[in-house]
């Protein structure tokens, strides 16, 4: 193995040898140098007039056709955002004019309502007084008329009483007497 | 089988041959090739800038890449100033790449592994740019020999060594992007030599590194001219704007 190998570098280096002694270097043999130099020169001057007068300007102009979009797309999304931000603003403006009124309409009902209901208090408590004025004089005039009645009533049950336990009738104004003296002691503990 | 690692890199006429003022200029395979690359360029221009949309197809948007990518490094090494080369630099810049990348293909041509193509792009680039430099600046334009700065006693030494530096430009610039391409495609070549000469047995490792090379040599395309494309805005920024 270590023998092939060694034999194949030294034929490879021998014929590598051989070959480049017979050519040099293809580069310095001056033969072809016209021809080259003539051939770039034509082939590099098509080049550069086809790059510089066709391809260039147009990858140019569609660069900046899309620099250009994108500019105006994003001044486009900068005037839409103002838009939006004034609407925003005036959206607010709208809102706090609108709570601000509702909050004075709220006061202004309840001002109204407060003063209703106070005016409408005090006249009931009038008339509530009223009331109480006429049922207090009812009152005293009824317990005035049941204190006369009570002395008749109570006039005729002892006569009645009298009469039936000693048969005698008694003489009307000296009952009375009784009865009222009797009366005025006590009814003051029931009115 | 193993055959020569250099032999890839030969011109032979194409069809017939042209003589025009008893100079050779036949169509050659390095020609051809320097059509593929360009037809592949301008095939992938057309198609990137036919549809103008929006929101672009994934042929449109890698153009647009490539021009925002060139764009944007004239923009950050010359300025803006040098906005009316841009064309320029960007045909330079896809020719190179993708003559180096077509010389990627297997039985392909690599038209910038030629000393002599590299050479004409970096003496154009360089007259042109010592050109545009007088024309700004007149004969203040030679400021660019002399530093601002520099102890009076290193200015004559310090200027001899920046005449040298300018006048090297455009060897470094041709030689940079001729070595590597053909130091690249001449390792594949021997690795793929030896795949093939150490057979079924002995192949795999250099194979393995073919592969790897292969990866490697993509990105030294690129790098190559991308790194051709910006020393040509880095020699553009001097002429435009004079530091020194």
């Amino acid at each position: 193995m270590r023998s092939f190998l060694s034999l194949s570098l030294a034929l490879t280096a021998m014929s590598t040898n051989l070959y480049a002694a017979e050519a040099g270097m293809p580069q310095l043999d001056p033969t072809y140098w016209a021809s080259q130099a003539f051939w770039l020169i034509l082939v590099f001057l098509i080049l550069y007039i086809a790059i510089s007068k066709f391809y260039l300007p147009k990858i140019k102009d569609n660069l900046d056709n899309r620099e250009n979009k994108i500019k105006e797309d994003l001044e486009y999304a900068n005037k839409f955002k103002e838009q939006s931000e004034a609407k925003a603003k005036e959206y607010d403006t709208i809102l706090k004019n609108a709570k601000k009124e509702v909050s004075k309409i709220h006061f202004e009902s309840k001002n109204i309502l407060d003063k209703d209901i106070q005016s409408k208090k005090e006249i009931m408590e009038k008339d509530i007084e009223k009331e109480i004025l006429k049922a207090k004089k009812e009152i005293s005039e009824l317990k005035k008329n049941s204190i006369t009645s009570i002395q008749s009533i109570s006039e005729s049950i002892v006569s009645d009483i009298i009469e039936n336990i000693s048969g005698n009738k008694l003489n009307e104004s000296s009952i009375k007497a009784t009865v009222e003296d009797i009366s005025k002691k006590n009814i003051n503990k029931y009115l | 089988m193993a055959s020569n690692p250099m032999e890839q890199f030969t011109v032979h006429r194409i069809g017939p041959e042209i003589k025009i003022a008893g100079i050779d200029l036949s169509f050659t395979n390095a020609s051809l090739f320097m059509v593929i690359s360009a037809s592949i360029i301008l095939l992938f221009l057309f198609f990137g800038s036919k549809e103008k949309k929006i929101i672009p197809n994934k042929i449109q948007l890698i153009a647009e890449i490539f021009y925002n990518f060139v764009a944007k490094m004239i923009s950050d090494t010359a300025g803006s100033k040098a906005k009316p080369y841009f064309p320029f630099i960007f045909s330079l810049f896809m020719f190179v790449l993708f003559c180096n990348m077509v010389g990627m293909l297997p039985y392909s041509f690599t038209v910038t592994s030629h000393i002599i193509v590299t050479l004409i792009m970096a003496l154009f680039i360089f007259v042109a740019v010592t050109i545009i430099g007088f024309l700004k600046h007149g004969f203040k334009y030679l400021k660019i020999f002399v530093p601002s700065g520099v102890p009076a006693i290193l200015l004559p030494l310090i200027t001899i060594i920046e005449i040298i530096s300018y006048l090297s430009r455009p060897v470094s610039l041709s030689v940079r992007l001729f070595a590597n391409m053909m130091a690249g495609h001449t390792m594949l070549k021997v690795f793929g030599g030896f795949v093939v000469s150490l057979g079924i047995l002995g192949g795999w490792l250099p194979l393995g590194f073919s592969v790897a090379l292969t990866g490697l040599e993509i990105l030294v395309a690129f790098l190559q001219a991308y790194v051709f494309a910006i020393l040509t805005c880095i020699y553009l920024n001097d002429a435009l704007n004079l530091h020194h």
